[in-house]
């Protein structure tokens, strides 16, 4: 299936902006998210607020990406020879 | 070290090795972008310093032996460290080696590894008493210079000449620092995480935002999608000595040996296309030079991040070479919840014995799991990651995690930094200058602006 839209090579691979502005925001509103109400979790379990924002920070990016594998499509076709 | 720290230590080179095998086979994986945000992550949540340095080491036995699976299939690096492999693996495709380079290659790696580790490991020991000497600091124009500064100075010059362009090179690190300086003194603290980041990601940002320019974007405008031609591969043998053959094997551990203490201050990617070049050029055989040169970059890749990584940390304390400042930079940045840099933490608080053992479990449990894994399920999961992976997601979670760390590092002025450092990176990788020439300047930025102000000049 080919593309209508307009696709950039960025390090070797095709990618729309659209897609990738999309799943940006969305990994990147995870990580602030999760890594802000870190602090609150901290408090919940007794433990440093820091380090958990950070953990938490990644886990929220994550799970940003684990979404973006459904908001964007792979523009590679694989062919086998 | 006690059950639970060696059980935490198994379990994090296990997930270390299957995260990396993932994004080694990604293709376009800088492997600073991917090692040193992570390895920062978890250093900034509390884990020990130990801890990371066997995820780091998990990850290079992994990353390393999986980003040339995507070359021999197909002919695309999974990271910047097997681009020098593409023309050999191209030559090997043409006659129908695909599979001889995938097997040499993985076998290969497994042998770089473990050559650098057992190098690197006993020259440190050696070495040990030296560290002292260069972490002493002389008075020169009135400014406090520790010694180790000097062998960063060389590293950065060295790199600077076997830049693209060697000039732009050398004029960008007074230059650079003088950024770095300049920014540092606007945020009135030592700000490093920001960026360091910057530099990371300067080539994905400088390409992004060039492609907001109208004139710009055409030269990065592609019709249709990337096709991308996987070949069949036979069945291969597990036992890795059926694998290489003696030239093979004794160059590799002859060449990882070597590298793997040139790469204190010199570039991992650079002795990889030397070495693999000099054998390359140096066969009568074009496609037997080419599947030596294959076999044994991929064993130099392993051994120059290995002993890259180990010989600074453990003997200098200074991150003195490109892969020490790049993507091993996390352990030697001073963090507030230690009151140290994570290699002072290792050192203070762990016997060598104890630190040889970790590394080399680490590396013995990545390999364990990843080699029979590339042996056999090479091509499916290389099907698999190209078939459901989409390059806007692993590079959204990467931009995700960037702007994460410089906000914790300096909030929002931090994120803005970010970006001024990736834009002028980034411009500078363009114009042919080594990144790793930016990430010494930034370990040299303030003894070199000290001095550079105090000249009488």
């Amino acid at each position: 299936m080919e593309s209508d839209e307009e696709l950039y090579e960025l390090y070797g691979e095709y990618v729309s902006l659209r897609e990738l502005g999309i799943c940006t925001a969305v990994s990147t509103a995870l990580a602030m998210l999760f890594f802000y109400i870190a602090p609150s979790v901290a408090g919940l379990l007794n433990v440093a607020a820091s380090g958990l924002s950070i953990t938490l920070g990644a886990v929220g990016a994550t799970v940003g990406f684990a979404i973006s594998l459904f908001l964007a499509r792979v523009k590679r076709e694989v062919r086998e020879v | 070290m006690d059950p639970v720290t060696v059980a935490l230590a198994v379990l994090l080179s296990a997930l270390s090795c299957l995260l990396y095998i993932f994004i080694g086979i990604l293709p376009g994986t800088d492997e600073t972008a991917t090692m040193a945000p992570i390895a920062l992550t978890l250093l900034l949540a509390g884990v020990d310093p130990l801890l990371v340095l066997v995820w780091f080491v998990a990850s290079i036995a992994a990353f390393k032996m999986a980003d040339s699976i995507p070359v021999a299939l197909a002919g695309i690096p999974g990271g910047v460290m097997a681009v020098p492999q593409v023309p050999d693996a191209l030559v090997a495709k043409e006659h129908g080696l695909a599979d001889t380079v995938l097997r040499k290659g993985i076998a290969s790696s497994a042998v770089g590894q473990f050559v650098a580790l057992v190098v690197a490991l006993a020259l440190s020991y050696q070495l040990m008493p030296a560290g002292e000497w260069l972490r002493t600091a002389d008075t020169v124009l009135g400014v406090k210079v520790a010694r180790w500064f000097w062998l960063v100075l060389a590293g950065v010059v060295v790199l600077a000449l076997t830049s693209r362009s060697r000039w732009v090179a050398l004029l960008s690190v007074p230059s650079f620092a003088l950024l770095i300086q300049g920014l540092r003194s606007v945020y009135g603290r030592p700000i490093y995480i920001s960026f360091f980041l910057g530099i990371t990601i300067g080539p994905l940002m400088f390409d992004l935002l060039s492609m907001l320019h109208r004139e710009l974007r055409r030269s990065y405008t592609r019709r249709g999608f990337k096709e991308v031609r996987l070949v069949r591969v036979g069945r291969i043998s597990l036992n890795p000595l059926r694998i290489l053959t003696k030239e093979e094997l004794a160059h590799s551990t002859l060449w990882s040996a070597i590298t793997s203490v040139l790469a204190t201050v010199m570039s991992p990617v650079g002795l990889t296309i030397l070495i693999g070049d000099l054998l390359r050029e140096g066969s009568r055989d074009r496609v037997k030079g080419a599947v030596l040169a294959y076999t044994v970059r991929d064993a130099i890749k392993n051994a120059t991040y290995v002993g890259g990584t180990l010989i600074p940390l453990l003997v200098i304390g200074q991150p003195t070479g490109p892969m020490a400042a790049g993507p091993a930079m996390p352990f030697f940045t001073k963090l507030d919840s230690l009151g140290m840099t994570p290699r002072d933490y290792i050192v203070s608080r762990y016997d060598y014995v104890t630190i040889v053992i970790s590394l080399l479990l680490a590396s013995a449990i990545a390999f364990l799991i990843a080699y029979p894994l590339l042996v056999r399920y090479s091509r499916s999961i290389t099907l698999a990651v190209f078939r459901r992976v989409p390059a806007e997601a692993l590079y959204g979670l990467f931009i995700a995690i960037v702007i994460m760390l410089a906000y914790y590092d300096a909030k929002v002025a931090g994120v803005f930094g970010t970006l001024v450092v990736s834009l002028v990176s980034g411009a500078l990788w363009r114009l042919g200058v080594s990144l790793g020439v930016l990430f010494m300047t930034l370990v040299a930025a303030p003894t070199l602006v000290a001095l550079l102000t105090a000249l009488p000049l």
